[in-house]
């Protein structure tokens, strides 16, 4: 086999590969502009030449095209560095607004162009790599955009310039392009759905491979199948091309795990109450009002702006904020009666913090009430009223877009005034309502819950860690708004309480539960329909029922439902009942 | 339906006799599409209507409507055969004169004769015109004889038996008697043909493909249109030797006459069961396809060609890999130019060291020029390699019109360089114009003279190329733009010294890096005159003048208010109305109105207007 010498390293010579492949093997560095692993070789760009020499000739060639014949190779001549240099000055000319070309240019000592801009260039970022095209027509089969005309008139387009109906939005050849020159949205005028990173609460988006959040546990990426366009139209899979120790299993499937286990500790959290039914407050459709959370995250050093504050929707540092507090809490006509309880405080925090980033900024502060129950919270916020925040009293009526600005109407309820104030930026503290997922969950479980959907607890005051089923216990917001220094608490209090019962060698029942009179009994079945724990079972050989004591919780809805007056309740059988009633209606 | 070579030989004797025959006159008009252009059909129609007319026999006159004669400046032509008696510039109104004079009455008509235009004298017969002396017709002559649209024609000429032969021949030894001839391809490249075939033949794949590449311009119309079985004959005998079933012909879309005889030629060698299955009972099979392109310059690329061919747009590729591994749907494929599958059939005929015995020392054979400019004959002709310029221009060529000094020659299309006088004595082979910073290319010549300003000539082609390249690789489309716009700049008077160099990088650059071949050789129109014409650009950035007076904006007209007579007729003609005067009394140009149009300058008759 013939021997390759690539920059002074001898390497055996093997056409199956590029030039590129050995080089970046060997961890030479070439530029690349056009270059995919996942697509053919194009050689369009031209920036990967490298010196060629074979029988005394020197040649330039593609090294993302040429293959490793035996030779000699060098990738950082003299002649190389001059053709680069000749490559970038044309770039320059013709793709002047790209940053990425401007910085490879410096990488090479280009700083400027003898060369003229063509005002009549199509895009004054593209370098006609054709990665675009490439991608859509190689990886996606989709073709939806192509190259229209020749020469310098060359530009990506789709057919007859019109809106593409085969574009599938998948948004791979904004993703491909080395010079962010182009955007999905010139291709077609469907409605392009962004896949929000639901971390960064939709602040932006992510691809469909990606990983939770940063310290997710375990901190693995996964596909999202519903908008993978390898599930949705068998193409693509570049992952699997790009992923060095081949982790992509496109076949891998969900699976549902089955533990037994002797209890549970419910915390799936809460949900703030959707900006989409907050019509007055924009309906969601108002990029500048956004609800805490969010600003949450923008204030997050790990946030999608990395801790500055940028509004949505210019990315404009915000100069004017409006905190708005009990949206749709204690507001029983349009949302929930109650107080969410910790938005006061957290408000007041993210003001605070707010002002610390933006001194000359201003924040101002919508209230009610100022409701700032809690160790130490009463005066953070005193603190925050001296010269950091305006506190206005008052319910915004609605808030509006007004040109860049978003104007808030008011009434300061302490002065009479009515007030429109434009500001950059408007946060919400939106009502704390139960999650989806604890909604769902608790249904499946068969718990009890109030009218808004709180889990129900043995008892408000003496026993508010235990769910209404044995061995099921809570913490967090699952079941009431608390603060951080609450679920902390509850949490480890029903870790205490899980802890409690597996000391014990034998479980301890109440003795208040079901039993049958097996001699009425007719095995009808009722009780087994009605019974919400699957305490009470019909024995199909002996046509009786029978009752689970560990199970039963003793709610007596057997007992109700019996036609024949077998279910009886222990120590409240019907006779007892009634000489309870007769005795509690007697006149004294 | 002919079934092998004994009775093919027997038909082609019987129409041969025939011919001998015939005691009759032959009127070979042409039909070529230049000659078309100038009324050629028409005059056609009117010889037929003529001949009914005088109710002339077949015996006594037979008219023969051919491919192109090659001298389609003088066209519409005709040959009266035997005699060879040559007539151009034919109109409608000359045709009954023929008839009653030249066919009845054996005279020659005296306006319609060839004049030469250096010796002034007066040439009646076809082999003593200069334009036809010099040159060596191997493909051309049988334009003359046969009627394209008839296999009979081809057939009588001896067509189609350098096939009967190769087919008795093994494959091998058809390859080696083409590696003997030392054919090297017409496409440009100028590659050994024999080794194409060869690697081409070595690949081991069941499915190969011939492509003949008929995209290419003057020539490549000529002879589909001219003698389309040439080019057939050729392919099979190529399809046979690398065991390909089937061959594409790449045509332009534009040049509906050469398709339409493709067409024809292939249907009638079909029904003659020359095309098809079980070819003369060889066992070989052979089918041929048409294929139309859009006539785009670079779909003359053979791997843009491929492309096109397979339904996509006519982009180049990086050719690592040939078309001989890898080329159509990524199949063993032969590509030849049609100038070089036209060849086959007469190096299989009469041997490789017959062929061999014409040419240089390294290129072999004749090839096929079209000869345009400012010389007095144009059109196609067909020299024997190595023959020198200063023969082509000024003895087929017939010299410089009106007298003018010869300046530079383009050769190989708009990608080719300029050679200036000083290498007129240069050999036409492809060793000798790569040496002299030219291409073989397309084998076209344009002759510039002295009135041709040089800078302005390398913009003209720059332009072409920045319109014609595909766009795909960066030096190409963007250096050629860069490229243009600093000729501008010269040719606009706004030439900067910074310039010189500036043109001498871009073109080291897109020489260098460019993808395909289009974009390698297009700054040869700048290097080669950045060579041999550097003075004429330092004319243009220094002085700011125009020596050939081309560039407009470098130029002024002024009236010597000495020699002018004030006869108005300058004034008159201005479309501008820039020059005011008395009559009878000097005028003057406005230098503000002024477009430079010149033409005051052509029509003084005193020649008063200066061009400064």
């Amino acid at each position: 086999m013939g021997k390759l010498i690539i920059d002074g390293l001898k390497v055996d010579a093997d056409p199956n590969k590029t030039v590129l492949d050995v080089a970046r093997d060997l961890g030479i560095e070439i530029p690349t502009l056009c270059h995919h692993k996942s697509l053919h070789p194009f050689g369009s760009c031209r920036i990967c030449v490298v010196e060629k020499i074979w029988k005394g000739e020197s040649t330039l060639q593609t090294a993302c095209t040429y293959p490793a014949w035996e030779g000699e190779i060098r990738t950082n001549s003299e002649m190389v560095l001059r053709a680069r240099k000749f490559i970038l000055k044309l770039m320059l000319a013709s793709a002047p607004e790209s940053e990425e070309i401007c910085k490879l240019a410096e990488k090479y000592q280009v700083f400027e162009t003898p060369y003229k801009h063509n005002p009549k260039k199509w895009n004054n970022k593209c370098i006609m790599c054709g990665l675009c095209v490439r991608v859509c027509d190689e990886i996606m089969n989709i073709s939806a955009i192509g190259f229209a005309k020749r020469g310098s008139e060359r530009y990506i387009a789709t057919p007859l310039d019109e809106y593409s109906e085969t574009c599938s939005t998948c948004g791979a050849c904004e993703f491909v392009c080395p010079t962010n020159a182009i955007n999905v949205s010139d291709w077609t005028d469907r409605e392009i759905k962004p896949h929000p990173s639901i971390f960064e609460r939709g602040l932006i988006s992510r691809p469909a491979v990606s990983v939770h959040f940063p310290q997710a546990v375990p901190n693995i990426p996964f596909i999202d199948k519903d908008v993978c366009m390898h599930f949705l139209n068998d193409s693509c899979g570049i992952c699997e091309d790009v992923c060095v120790p081949e982790a992509i299993d496109f076949k891998q499937k969900d699976k549902i795990e089955e533990f037994d286990v002797g209890a549970l500790v419910i915390a799936t959290g809460f949900d703030l109450y959707p900006l989409m039914e907050i019509p007055e407050y924009g309906g969601g459709k108002i990029p500048d009002v956004i609800d805490a959370l969010q600003f949450e995250r923008l204030l997050a050093a790990s946030g999608p702006t990395a801790g500055v504050v940028k509004r949505p929707s210019d990315g404009k540092i915000p100069e004017s904020v409006a905190f708005i507090h009990c949206v749709r809490s204690r507001d029983p006509e349009h949302g929930v009666a109650y107080c969410s309880k910790i938005c006061c405080t957290y408000l007041v925090k993210e003001a605070m913090l707010y002002k610390q980033a933006m001194p000359n900024g201003s924040a101002y502060s919508f209230y009610i009430d100022i409701r700032t129950g809690g160790k130490g919270y009463e005066e953070f916020y005193q603190r925050t009223k001296e010269d950091w925040v305006t506190f206005i009293r008052g319910k915004p009526a609605r808030i509006v877009q007004n040109g860049d600005k978003v104007q808030v109407w008011s009434a300061d309820t302490l002065s009479g005034e009515s007030i429109k104030l434009d500001v950059d930026l408007v946060v919400l503290a939106p009502a704390i309502i139960p999650s989806a997922g604890s909604v769902k969950i608790l249904k499946d479980l068969r718990l009890a819950t109030d009218e808004y959907g709180w889990i129900k607890e043995q008892h408000l005051k003496l026993r508010p860690l235990e769910s209404m089923i044995a061995g099921i216990f809570m913490a967090g917001m699952v079941q009431y708004p608390k603060d951080i220094t609450d679920s902390v608490a509850q949490a480890s209090g029903a870790a205490a309480k899980v802890l409690e019962l597996f000391s014990q060698p034998e479980l301890k029942r109440t003795p208040t539960i079901a039993s049958v009179d097996t001699e009425i009994c007719v095995g009808c079945g009722y009780c087994e329909e009605t019974c919400p724990y699957e305490a009470i079972k019909v024995d199909e050989r002996k046509k009786v029922a029978e009752v689970n004591a560990a199970l039963c919780e003793g709610c007596g809805a057997c007992a109700a439902s019996c036609p024949s007056g077998a279910a009886q309740h222990k120590n409240f059988f019907k006779d007892q009942i009634f000489a309870m009633v007769v005795e509690a209606t007697k006149d004294y | 339906m002919i079934k092998n070579s004994q009775q093919l030989n027997a038909f082609a004797k019987e129409i041969q006799t025939k011919k001998e025959k015939y005691k009759g006159k032959t009127i070979a008009i042409c039909n070529g599409s230049s000659c078309r252009a100038l009324g050629a059909d028409k005059i056609t129609q009117l010889i037929r209507d003529e001949i009914k007319k005088h109710n002339l026999d077949v015996d006594v006159v037979n008219v023969l409507t051919t491919g192109c004669h090659g001298f389609c400046e003088r066209g519409p032509l005709m040959i009266i055969q035997p005699e060879e008696i040559f007539y151009q510039k034919i109109k409608p109104e000359d045709v009954p004169e023929i008839i009653t004079e030249t066919i009845i009455d054996d005279r020659i008509i005296d306006k319609l004769i060839y004049n030469d235009p250096k010796t002034k004298k007066k040439i009646v017969y076809k082999p003593d015109i200069s334009f036809y002396k010099k040159q060596m017709r191997l493909l051309f002559e049988s334009n003359e004889h046969i009627n394209p649209k008839k296999i009979d024609d081809y057939i009588g000429i001896g067509g189609y038996s350098a096939l009967a032969k190769a087919l008795t021949m093994e494959p091998e030894a058809i390859i080696e008697e083409i590696l003997k001839a030392g054919l090297r391809g017409r496409g440009g490249g100028g590659f050994l043909t024999g080794w194409k075939w060869k690697f081409c033949r070595n690949e081991k794949n069941d499915t190969k493909y011939v492509i003949c590449n008929a995209a290419g311009a003057f020539i490549a119309r000529s002879i589909s249109e001219g003698n389309p079985h040439s080019v057939i004959e050729g392919m099979i005998i190529g399809a046979y030797a690398i065991g390909a079933y089937k061959g594409y012909i790449y045509v332009r879309h534009g040049y509906p006459l050469a398709i339409e005889n493709f067409n024809l030629a292939i249907e009638s060698a079909k029904e003659f069961g020359i095309l098809g299955q079980n070819i003369l009972e060889s066992g070989f099979d052979f089918e041929i396809v048409i294929s139309r392109g859009c006539g785009e310059f670079i779909a003359g690329e053979s791997s843009a060609l491929i492309a096109s061919i397979e339904g996509k747009a006519a982009i180049p590729r990086p050719k690592h890999i040939h078309a001989t591994e890898k080329g159509l749907w990524n199949r063993p494929t032969l590509l030849n130019n049609i100038e070089t599958w036209a060849n086959i059939p007469f190096i299989i005929n009469r041997g490789a060291d017959c062929y061999a015995s014409v040419g240089s020392e390294k290129s072999k054979g004749t090839k096929i020029f079209s000869l345009v400019g400012k010389v007095n004959s144009t059109g196609l002709i067909e020299v024997p390699m190595g023959i020198t310029l200063r023969e082509v221009i000024f003895d087929i060529g017939g010299g410089m019109i009106n007298g003018k000094k010869f300046k530079a020659v383009q050769i190989g299309g708009p990608s080719g360089g300029l050679v200036p006088e000083s290498l007129l004595d240069l050999h036409l082979d492809f060793d000798s114009l790569k040496e002299a910073g030219t291409i073989m290319g397309s084998s076209e010549m344009i002759v510039f003279d002295e009135d041709n300003c040089m800078v302005d000539t390398a913009k003209f082609f720059i332009k072409y190329l920045m319109d014609e390249s595909c766009g795909k690789c960066t030096p190409c489309r963007e250096g050629l733009v860069q490229m243009h716009d600093i000729l501008c700049q010269i040719t606009d008077g706004k030439g900067r010294e910074e310039h010189l160099d500036m043109l001498q990088e871009l073109a080291w650059g897109i020489a260098n890096t460019s993808l395909c071949q289009l974009g390698k050789s297009a700054p040869n129109p700048v290097l080669s005159t950045l060579k041999y014409f550097k003075d004429e650009y330092e004319t243009h950035i220094r002085d700011k003048k125009c020596p050939a007076g081309v560039c407009k904006a470098l130029i002024e007209y002024i009236i010597d208010s000495e020699k002018c007579i004030g006869c108005t007729l300058c004034a008159k003609r201005c479309p501008v109305n820039a020059i005011s005067g008395e009559k009878k009394n000097p005028h003057e140009i406005d230098p503000m109105i002024c477009i430079k149009c010149g033409i005051c300058y052509e029509v003084c008759p005193v020649n008063a207007v200066e061009r400064k």
